[in-house]
Order: structure tokens, then sequence, then C-alpha cells
């Protein structure tokens, strides 16, 4: 995973296989990263995710509320078509914004 | 009918073996790419299941994973363990429902193995474990017959 900070936004780079077991290694970091700045926007990129599950909506819906007890913006970049499904069953895009090639 | 079977503890980073093997032994069938993604997908929630919830976090059980297929491409997958089960299976199956609120869970597992599935079964009762079995029709099957 690569974060990246660009003015008020804060972008994280999430790689590989998302699941329940990658995840548990990166959460507390993304939950430091915006704890310590509470930037105004926060980005997930997911153009180099090759899978993601149920776990990963969790994730997303958490760091949703984290966000939104600030007024911070979450927005899904660069989804795959399954992974858009998949997030979409959950109904999580009525709460987070998306955006990417696929899905402009 | 070919058929696979392996058993492995139940450690969170098993859950990527899971999803390995079972998309090498499917490999023969030649599956389409998105279904072999829903195929992942359901093992992975599958296996996560007996790790988070059967185990909860106990990293010395062992889960089951057998798969099998038909001539006419029918897949089946059985995940098993034997911790603490569920009490109430039509309140797991709801949507969104989670019983373990605190640790992120998004409650989407059942619905998510349902959806990406032809048929989805659960078998279990408090503390006699848990066997899910899962059937997934393959739509386009070009070298199963062989």
């Amino acid at each position: 995973m690569k974060i990246e900070k660009n003015g008020n936004q804060l972008i994280f780079f999430f790689e590989g296989e998302m699941d329940h077991h990658q995840i548990s290694l990166l959460k507390d970091i993304c939950v430091e990263a915006i704890e310590k700045t509470h930037p105004e926007k926060v980005i997930l990129d997911f153009k180099h995710v090759s899978f993601v599950d149920s776990t990963g909506i969790g994730f997303v819906l958490a760091r949703y509320k984290q966000l939104n007890a600030y007024r911070g913006e979450l927005t899904l970049r660069n989804l795959s078509h399954h992974q858009h499904a998949l997030f979409a069953m959950s109904g999580l895009f009525q709460l987070v914004r998306e955006e990417g090639e696929a899905y402009e | 009918m070919n058929k696979m079977s392996c058993k492995f503890k139940s450690r969170a980073e098993n859950e990527a073996f899971a999803r390995t093997i079972a998309l090498s032994f499917l490999m023969p069938l030649n599956a389409a790419a998105e279904e072999m993604m829903e195929i992942r997908t359901l093992v992975s929630e599958g296996v996560t299941n007996a790790i988070i919830h059967g185990y909860e976090g106990n990293r010395e059980k062992m889960v089951k994973l057998e798969i099998g297929y038909d001539d006419h491409g029918l897949i089946t997958i059985i995940i098993t363990d034997k911790g603490k089960g569920i009490s109430d299976i039509d309140q797991a199956l709801e949507p969104l429902y989670t019983s373990k609120k605190s640790s992120e869970r998004s409650g989407m597992g059942m619905t998510i193995m349902q959806t990406f599935s032809d048929s989805f079964d659960i078998i279990s009762a408090e503390n006699e474990g848990c066997t899910i079995v899962i059937q997934k029709q393959l739509h386009v099957n070009l070298s199963a017959a062989e």
C-alpha cells in the first residue's frame, strides 16, 4: 500500500488481494493516517487490487463512518466491474462516491 | 465427477491459500474469468466465516474445504468447521447482519455467497460447527466432459 498526501486530500493506493488477512495488516495504518490529519477528502484507489470480498465492504463502511464523524468525504476510485457489483450489494454507494475510468 | 479435499489451520493467511487451490483445481474447466472471480469470492467468504465466526480467531483449529465438479460444469464447494456454529441461521442470512459489530465486519458474506451461487445451504447448530454447501453451474463449459 502507498499513501499520498495531496493538499487536503489523502489517497490510499491498495494492491494485491484485499481479503480479511491483508486488511487486518493495513487497517490500523489507514485509521491512524486519517486520524492524524483529518483530510477533507480520502480516496481509496483499487486500480491494483486483484481481489476483494465482504471484508473490504466492512473496511470501506468503517472508513466512511470514521470520516463522516468530522464531515470528511470518502471516494472509491478505479473499481473493476466485479468490485463495483460486490460493493453495490451493500448499498454503500448511497454513502460514498465513486470515480474512475469505468464509472465516470 | 472429479473431487478434491483438503484441511488447513484456521489462520487468516490460509484464506489466500484456499482461493488459490480452488482456482488450480478448477483450471481444467476453462471457466470464464467472471465466473472464476465469483468462485474465488465464494471460497473466500466461506473460509473467512469459518475462521472468524466458527473459531473466533483461534488459530489452531482445522477448516475443511472440499470441491467437486461433474461433466456438465456443476461445481460443488463444501466448507466445514467444527466451531461454535450458528444458532439462528435466518438471522445470519439477513443482509448487513453481523454478530461482530465491533470489528468492522459488513455482514454481507452470506448475501454474497447466496448471490454468486445457484444453490446455497447452511447446516449448523449452536456449538456443533458449520457446514456450508454451495453449488454453482458454469455457463461456458468447454472441456469438462473430457
